[in-house]
């Protein structure tokens, strides 16, 4: 059982280093925020957290993305329940660093389906302990031998946030017949969020697709925004409609320009492909992959001096069009992107 | 004011709707072509990243223009202008009708009941429609090759009313049992028993009872399946022999109801996917040229 939480707080503006060493620690349950490796991951933080050596990991996850492949890359996660270990799907799909750890036992893998994994969330968020849904009910996913949790000895009540049971399999109690499958929520320790902006004291917005991020923020114990730009609260109260977290969640802000690099913050950067397909190629020889974590996570400075390290002309070319929240002038195929001014479906068939 | 690309969509028409000749399109061309045409006009589609998104952008030019697309992230009824690279890709959601997150797409639009068509692709598939795109070997713990696993593929392929699988035909792949089920076809296990009974069953009671495999796209040919759930071969493609076909198949394969080759894509869907769909070349490989009469069109309109 979740104790009552919260009160009616300001955040605390922090910097990055600084947020790490307070909010994070070895052995914490935690969630991050965007979709694969393309949108609003908070990258800045994850390799932060990979420089100060946090260990031990539990990551409540949705699928994988470059948090996570920075923490793989380094061992540092130990428990993972998620439903895919891709980490984009140009970069070669699977997350090579997993299949190393998980295949030596190094990591607990626990698996569920994406829209399992969704409703967990969901009961988080919304103060439930559990939540029926019916995918996919024949799945291995859902077969009893397939407890990774129960498997370890995990599920014995010793650490408070591993239910008892992977899933409970049931009739419909009201209906009287047909099954259902009773989900565990999912209450991580700390969530990290990346938002295009966030108010002084809190109050964080973004543009384009959504995810998950509202449910994992509210699911979770604690919340850190990093955020492309602090701005003043009434900026965003102009239109509370648009603000997915409201500040009494949040618990602490940081400033961090490109923080989500190299996933998109639609509407300011997009994704930088050839970079991720960079990552996938160094992971794929431990000797490349230690010269190009050397280079790109422990040489830097800091976060700041990796983005200049990029050069204006890279991130001239990944700047978002403020029409469609993209960049047409980065290359992502074998030919340049061709110039429109509306979709040709609309053209050719309306809406 | 318009592009040039987009004064090039006024071709469309005139580019004949005949079948291309087999030297002049590529495998995933055909393929591509292939799940366009399984899109009607009224569907609620759930794609999935690469070939399924070619072919529903594809169908939108074409065949449906009015099908609904909707994207696991959250995306419902997208007006794409270029190629996303995935399904999160804001490329995705240019003009969308609604643009929420996964509750949505899988609470609100696929529990709820709404999708007509899931577009999925996997690793290995049973001859049921089982679909594995999780761990490839008898140990699941300690498996000969791991795959990225789930993701929302056993959500849409038991949730929508009709799954259309790509999936790369291969021997190892083609097999009378997955080593493991991540999505379940028409037959699954009932895990209180162990025993294999047909998904009607297990999903009686539910909504999702008749949802379930309905086609699957290889490099080979297309498949279908029978009132017991069982997979048979509907067309070969072009220059595949049921031999070949046979040989890249892990059981015994009905080919008893063969309605003979997969219509070759028409060079009006060629020039729709090449131009339109995917011009800057991200998941198609290649493209081949056009013969001479139809590059006069396109040159000369």
């Amino acid at each position: 059982m979740r104790p009552m939480r919260g009160s009616a707080k300001k955040a605390e503006i922090l910097t990055l280093e600084a947020a790490v060493k307070k909010y994070m620690h070895d052995g914490i349950v935690c969630a991050f925020s965007g979709f694969t490796a393309f949108n609003r991951n908070p990258v800045a933080f994850a390799w932060e957290a990979v420089r100060q050596g946090i260990r031990n990991l539990h990551v409540l996850d949705k699928h994988a993305g470059l948090c996570t492949w920075f923490l793989n890359t380094v061992g540092a996660i130990r428990i993972y329940e998620t439903d895919w270990v891709g980490w984009g799907e140009m970069a070669g799909k699977l997350d090579l660093s997993v299949e190393k750890l998980y295949t030596s036992g190094k990591l607990i893998l626990e698996e569920y389906s994406h829209g399992a994994m969704t409703m967990r969330f969901l009961a988080g968020a919304v103060g439930a302990p559990f939540i029926p849904y019916y995918a996919p009910l024949g799945s291995d996913l859902y077969n009893p031998a397939y407890d990774a949790l129960g498997r370890a000895g995990l599920r014995n009540g010793s650490h408070p946030r591993i239910p008892s049971r992977k899933f409970i399999e049931m009739t419909d109690p009201f209906a009287g017949e047909g099954k259902v499958v009773l989900l565990p929520a999912a209450n991580p320790e700390l969530c990290i969020l990346h938002v295009e902006k966030v108010g002084e004291k809190g109050t964080a917005r973004w543009r384009g697709i959504s995810t998950l991020d509202k449910e994992m923020a509210f699911a979770s114990d604690r919340v850190v925004v990093i955020a492309e730009e602090i701005v003043p609260e009434a900026r965003l109260r102009e239109h509370p409609e648009s603000n997915p977290i409201p500040y009494f969640v949040v618990d602490a802000i940081v400033e961090a320009p490109w923080g989500a690099f190299p996933s998109a913050v639609p509407y300011r950067y997009d994704y930088d492909a050839p970079f991720m397909r960079a990552m996938d190629r160094a992971s794929r020889n431990e000797a490349d992959l230690k010269d190009w974590m050397e280079e790109w996570v422990f040489g830097p400075r800091d976060w700041r001096a990796l983005i200049d390290k990029l050069g204006e002309e890279r991130l001239k070319g990944l700047r978002a069009d403020p029409k469609t929240g993209y960049s047409t002038a980065v290359m992502r195929g074998k030919r340049p992107a061709p110039r429109m001014q509306a979709p040709l479906s609309v053209r050719r068939s309306g809406y | 004011m318009s592009t040039p690309m987009e004064e090039r969509m006024d071709l469309i028409e005139r580019i004949p709707d005949e079948p291309a000749r087999p030297e002049e399109f590529i495998l995933q061309e055909l393929m591509t072509i292939a799940v366009a045409r399984e899109v009607r006009n009224d569907d609620i589609v759930f794609a999935g990243t690469g070939l399924p998104m070619l072919g529903i952008m594809t169908a939108h030019l074409l065949n449906a223009p009015h099908a609904l697309l909707i994207y696991e992230s959250g995306v419902c009824d997208g007006k794409t202008m270029h190629i996303p690279m995935s399904v999160c890709d804001q490329r995705a959601a240019y003009m969308s009708s609604a643009l929420g997150g996964l509750v949505d797409t899988f609470g609100y639009y696929l529990q709820q009941g709404f999708v007509t068509l899931g577009f999925l692709s996997g690793a290995a598939i049973d001859r049921y429609g089982g679909i594995n795109v999780t761990a490839i070997g008898e140990n699941y713990y300690a498996p000969v090759h791991r795959l990225p696993g789930a993701g929302g593929n056993p959500d849409v392929g038991t949730m929508a009313r009709r799954t259309v699988y790509i999936i790369p035909q291969e021997r190892r792949r083609f097999l009378d049992r997955n080593d493991y089920t991540t999505t379940p076809g028409w037959w699954c296990r009932d895990f209180d028993t162990g025993a294999w009974r047909p998904k009607r069953e297990i999903w009686k009671g539910t909504p999702f009872a008749e949802c379930g495999p309905a086609g699957v796209v290889t490099n080979m040919g297309v498949y279908r399946f029978d009132d017991d759930g069982i997979i048979y071969l509907d067309t070969h493609h072009p220059g595949v022999t049921l031999e070949r076909i046979r040989e890249q198949c892990g059981f015994d394969l009905n080919c008893a109801r063969l309605a003979g080759e997969t219509p070759h894509p028409t060079y009006r869907e060629l020039f729709v996917l090449r131009e339109f769909v995917d011009p800057e070349l991200i998941f198609l490989p290649e493209t081949r040229p056009y013969p001479p009469a139809i590059q006069a069109l396109i040159d000369r309109p």
